[in-house]
């Protein structure tokens, strides 16, 4: 026995009380113990798809989908194929994020910059809309704003303003651009992509040159007149080298008995129901994380900032709001994310999400396939997200200047 | 003598009138500047229309019939419905749970001697006495409901007294025994095959706040443990089960709830065995608890970054093992300093718990929509009903976030 002992003994401590044999046992028995679990879920998930004869496999993205999608930002029609439909739903859920993103930054920032006015009133109306709207489900608050819009009077009835704007039960019709000659259109796109980039050029330049020799430029100015410069010139040349412009306004207009609108760009009840409330409840979140942000930079900072004379504006854009940016950036990310997420909501209302048509499409086809298309979706969202994010923050961070 | 007569002339005076009182307080913080008074001015413009046309709309324009027609319906969902309960009235039995509830409310209340605790439990047993007294849905309401609801007040008294006179007023007890309530309401609402007075209910039938709450309940009791644990994964030196928590956490936090929640119920019966006993609602209260507590492991996480490493290196220097120093010391200061983003995590959970909609379980979100897709007489009135839903929600976040701030004062987080 003691012979037995010592072989299992190292330094006169026994295996089974060595700290890296335990560490190492336990790990391992427990990678196996998930191993297996996984393992007994895929068998089992075997055995019930050939016992109930469920398909499989991922055949079935290159057959017809054969059902409707609500609303669609791309073309799509019934005969298309499953892959290009989900490729049409996930456009959808990513418009609305990217929508909704922006608009809550903005809804955000101004309720976070009320929420910290020494105004009284504004201060108190602002703390009540943040913690009302943050203390709500989404899906109350969805429902709320979509049967405000099922209210609305019917299209035949429903308001219009100068002609142009149409606002009636089946959404809200706006004028918008339409393509008119697509070569044309191609070519002014990438000739304002062009000159996009020379008016930043410009501007980072003249920037440059102000901070290295103090001589004021206007650089945001000279950067923008240069791009719109260049931006208009080309339509210009392209209007008389062709017949008509690249881009024409489409208007709305009642068709036929029913008065269906057509032309312009209709937004469904659904969609605008649910960027209505995803904004205003990602807002409520955004403008709290704005005020901590804010209320981290030093009290110094903004004392010193009006001592040398900016007014309260500049202040707060030159000087709180960049390094407020330090803290507010990461939780920022994760808002966003949040909202990308909670776009899945929409199917409730009757908008075509991701979540919503991968739904429908479970009637059809293998869930199993659907499932692991879906989550790769997601996850694909939100690592763009993070990575396009952490970049941003990478940039604004302190060794960065 | 000139400096003295000057010392002895200037007096201390009072600020100016300008300065003090109601006029000073406005003139510092709503008029101070041109564009503060404008500012001022359009707001208070803005909120007296609000108020005008909204107090307007809920006094005379609104019609709240809406809410007293779903009535129970809200509460406790289609659980007394014929179907779910054929040949008896089995309204008692959520009735029962939450007097189970009050009871260990009232020794709570007398556990942590007042403070938050009281108000609570006043506030749980006094709401659930007033409901006795509604005026209206007198058809609904019979004699032996309210009078169910009426014993929340005596229920509340006798667990005061139970934690007061008996052995049973001790923290541990209190929660050993609100453990218990919990489950023995489950035991009640489920039922017991063969027992003639609680023949089984099944899960479907369950619904409204009820259900909500006891999700919430569930999933904010059980995603603790498991996100501390998954966060003491995640910052383990064991390399495997680092990684294994970390792809758990990051799974569960890059895909929305109501596709999990939905998967759930189409992938997870095929992983189980078929006599493998299972339901809906269950899978449901696994797949809130997981995502919640993947979300709660990187709050946690966040709170053990912040501690100082000399806490712990303290610790082991005093010879605690390592995971009385992980006990004692590091998660105890780790937590309180993430109170804030752990109560928001139950608030959202709390909200999340509506979405069980996807699943086809009737919470009170859903049995509304549902109502009001059912009857559309009533679609011009949804507004009420979702205003008021609104409002019912917030009063429990609102009251859980109030919770959480009273605990910070109590901690003393921030001053310490």
């Amino acid at each position: 026995m003691p012979t037995l002992l010592r072989y299992l003994s190292y330094q006169g401590v026994p295996i089974w009380r060595n700290v890296y044999a335990i560490q190492w046992v336990s790990q391992i028995a427990s990678g196996i113990l998930v191993v297996v679990l996984v393992a007994w879920f895929f068998v089992n998930i075997g055995n019930a798809i050939q016992e109930r004869d469920i398909p499989y496999g991922f055949g079935f993205l290159s057959r017809e989908y054969q059902t409707p999608i609500g609303q669609h930002f791309l073309d799509y029609k019934s005969s298309d194929t499953f892959l290009y439909a989900f490729v049409v739903a996930a456009t959808n859920t990513i418009v609305i994020s990217i929508i909704g993103v922006a608009l809550a930054t903005a809804l955000g920032i101004f309720v976070g910059v009320c929420r910290m006015s020494s105004n009284w009133i504004i201060a108190k109306a602002a703390l009540v809309y943040i913690e009302f709207f943050r203390n709500v489900p989404l899906l109350v608050q969805l429902f709320f704003w979509f049967y405000i819009v099922l209210a609305l009077p019917p299209v035949r009835e429903g308001y219009v303003i100068s002609q142009r704007f149409y606002i009636n039960n089946a959404g809200i019709s706006v004028p918008w651009p339409a393509v008119n000659d697509a070569g044309m259109a191609v070519t002014w796109l990438l000739t304002a992509a062009v000159a996009v980039v020379l008016g930043w050029a410009v501007h980072s330049r003249l920037t440059r040159r102000e901070r290295n020799t103090g001589t004021p430029s206007n650089s945001q100015a000279w950067g923008i007149a240069t791009a719109a410069s260049i931006g208009a010139v080309a339509w210009l040349a392209l209007s008389v080298a062709g017949d008509g412009s690249p881009f024409v306004i489409s208007q709305p207009e009642p068709q036929g008995t029913f008065g269906r609108i057509s032309g312009g760009f209709t937004a469904p009840g659904g969609m605008i129901a649910l960027l209505i409330g995803l904004v205003t409840y990602t807002a409520s979140f955004i403008a709290e994380i704005v005020r901590a942000g804010v209320q981290s930079v030093g009290r110094g900072q903004t004392e010193a900032a009006r001592a040398v004379g900016l007014s309260a504006l500049s202040t707060l854009r030159n000087v709180t709001f960049p390094q407020a940016l330090r803290v507010i950036v990461p939780p920022m990310i994760s808002q966003y994310l949040n909202l990308t997420k909670n776009s899945s909501l929409a199917g409730a209302i009757g908008y075509s999400d991701l979540t919503n048509v991968a739904k429908t499409m479970t009637q059809t086809a293998p869930a199993v396939s659907i499932f692991i298309m879906i989550m790769a979706a997601y996850l694909a969202m939100s690592l763009t997200f993070s990575l396009i994010g952490n970049l941003y923050n990478r940039h604004i961070r302190f060794n960065a200047s | 003598m000139l400096t003295d007569s000057n010392t002895m002339a200037s007096p201390v005076l009072p600020p100016p009138r300008s300065e003090t009182g109601v006029v000073g307080r406005m003139r510092a913080n709503l008029f101070n500047s041109r564009f503060n008074s404008a500012m001022t001015v359009l707001a208070v413009i803005v909120i007296a229309l609000a108020l005008w046309f909204g107090l307007g709309w809920i006094l005379v324009d609104a019609d709240w019939t809406v809410i007293s027609t779903l009535g129970g319906r809200m509460i406790i969902g289609q659980y007394n419905i014929e179907a779910a309960c054929p040949g008896q009235n089995c309204f008692w039995r959520p009735q029962a749970g939450l007097l189970l509830v009050t009871l260990v409310l009232g020794m709570a209340w007398q556990v942590a001697g007042g403070g938050v605790t009281k108000r609570i439990a006043l506030a749980v047993a006094g709401v659930a006495a007033a409901f006795a007294f509604l005026p209206y849905a007198f058809s609904q309401m019979g004699l032996d409901v309210r009078l169910l609801l009426l014993a929340n007040l005596p229920a509340l008294a006798v667990g005061w007294s139970l934690a007061r006179y008996t052995k049973l007023g001790t923290a541990s007890w209190t929660a050993i025994l609100s453990v218990t309530a919990f489950v023995l309401t489950l035991v009640l609402l489920r039922g017991i095959p063969g027992v003639p007075f609680l023949q089984p209910v099944s899960v479907i039938f369950w619904g409204g706040i009820m259900l909500n709450l006891m999700l919430a309940v569930a999933g904010i009791g059980l995603s603790f443990p498991i996100g501390i644990a998954l966060a003491l994964g995640r910052r383990s030196e064991l390399q495997v089960l680092k990684l294994l928590c970390i792809v758990f956490i990051e799974t569960f936090r890059g895909v929305p709830l109501i596709t999990l929640l939905f998967m759930s119920q189409v992938l997870v019966p095929l992983a189980f065995p078929e006599d493998f006993p299972q339901n809906s609602l269950m899978r449901a209260a696994i797949v809130i608890t997981l995502f919640s507590s993947a979300y709660m492991a990187e709050n946690i996480r966040g709170g053990l970054q912040s501690l100082h490493p000399g806490q712990a290196e303290a610790a082991r220097a005093l010879g605690l093992p390592g995971w009385q120093t992980m006990l004692f010391i590091s998660l105890p200061q780790a937590i309180r300093n993430v109170i804030p983003p752990i109560v928001g995590q139950f608030i959202s959970l709390f909200k999340d718990t509506s979405l069980v909609y996807i699943i086809g379980m009737l919470d009170v979100v859903e049995i509304s929509r549902a109502f009001i897709q059912g009857n559309p007489e009533f679609l011009a009135n949804a507004k009420e009903l979702f205003i008021f839903l609104a409002l019912v929600f917030w009063v429990f976040t609102y009251g859980m976030s109030y919770v959480s701030r009273r605990v910070e004062q109590h901690l003393g987080v921030g001053e310490r």
